[in-house]
């Protein structure tokens, strides 16, 4: 009877909310964009090093070629800041001194990251496009293990 | 010095009831997981807001208490007293991974201490 009546007051005047965490919901953070963003890095940047050249005299080649080129050129370069900010967003966030504990080598991990994202938007370089995705796998991997659970690595390509 | 995290909180009884119900105590339920494995999301506690209003009322490490964020007005924030400095109260999460506390925004002064937690609800 009781416990019905406090049901029914819990229900009917919900509390005030405390908040446990003060940084918006839970659960927020997920390395995912990083990786979303890496993959469209070395995505674009695979294209561009494919990319044929036109023939020489071909002036309609020659438009759609750099047409072509400034499009996945720009895309790199937004992609690129996109997983620069997605990683530094989880590196300064995120992560805690309670973290630099469980993985020392967490810093190093995350200024590397940063500074791939850099190589990425000014080279066209496919050694660093895909060692950006190494380092962000590596990131997915301490997130998670930071919260105990096992989420695997996938790409979408 | 050692930490004096809070490993247990009572059920309210028949006087939290009544002192509940003659504004003694109120309501917060908690949001966030910040509070495992003491306090889960959706769980209601009970606060004393005049606990730290007494002079004699000095919050004690390991008291769990109602906050002000310092830099969010109207945040209201549950942790627990980990030390204290002469700045203020240093508030921690008892899941620090998952906590943002007073290692990102200092530590707190008396003021912004909203009431201690006396048990959950119900």
């Amino acid at each position: 009877m009781l416990n019905h009546a406090i049901a029914t007051l819990q229900a009917w005047f919900p509390a005030p909310a405390v908040e446990a965490h003060c940084d918006g919901p839970c659960g927020v953070y997920d390395p995912s964009s990083a990786r979303i963003a890496a993959e469209a890095v070395l995505s674009m940047t695979k294209k561009i090093v494919d990319l044929d050249l036109p023939a020489a005299g071909d002036k309609g080649g020659q438009i759609a070629y750099h047409n072509t080129l400034s499009r996945y050129i720009a895309i790199k370069e937004e992609q690129a800041q996109i997983a620069k900010d997605e990683v530094l967003i989880l590196w300064t966030d995120y992560f805690k001194p309670v973290h630099l504990e469980q993985f020392p080598d967490l810093h190093d991990t995350f200024w590397k990251a940063a500074k791939l994202c850099s190589a990425c938007k000014v080279e066209v370089s496919l050694q660093h496009a895909q060692e950006l995705m190494e380092t962000v796998q590596k990131i997915h991997n301490m997130f998670w293990t930071s919260k105990s659970r096992d989420i695997p690595w996938y790409t979408a390509s | 010095m050692p930490l004096i995290k809070p490993t247990r909180l009572r059920s309210s009884r028949p006087r939290d009831w009544l002192l509940f119900l003659v504004c003694r105590r109120r309501r917060f339920r908690v949001t966030g997981r910040s509070m495992l494995p003491l306090l889960f999301p959706g769980q209601e506690v009970l606060v004393d807001p005049t606990a730290y209003r007494r002079p004699t009322g000095a919050p004690r490490l390991g008291d769990l208490v109602i906050a002000y964020h310092p830099y969010r007005p109207g945040l209201r924030l549950i942790k627990y007293v980990a030390w204290h400095t002469e700045a203020g109260y240093f508030l921690q999460g008892l899941n620090p991974a998952e906590s943002s506390d007073s290692r990102e925004f200092g530590p707190v002064t008396r003021e912004h201490l909203l009431g201690q937690v006396v048990c959950r609800f119900p």
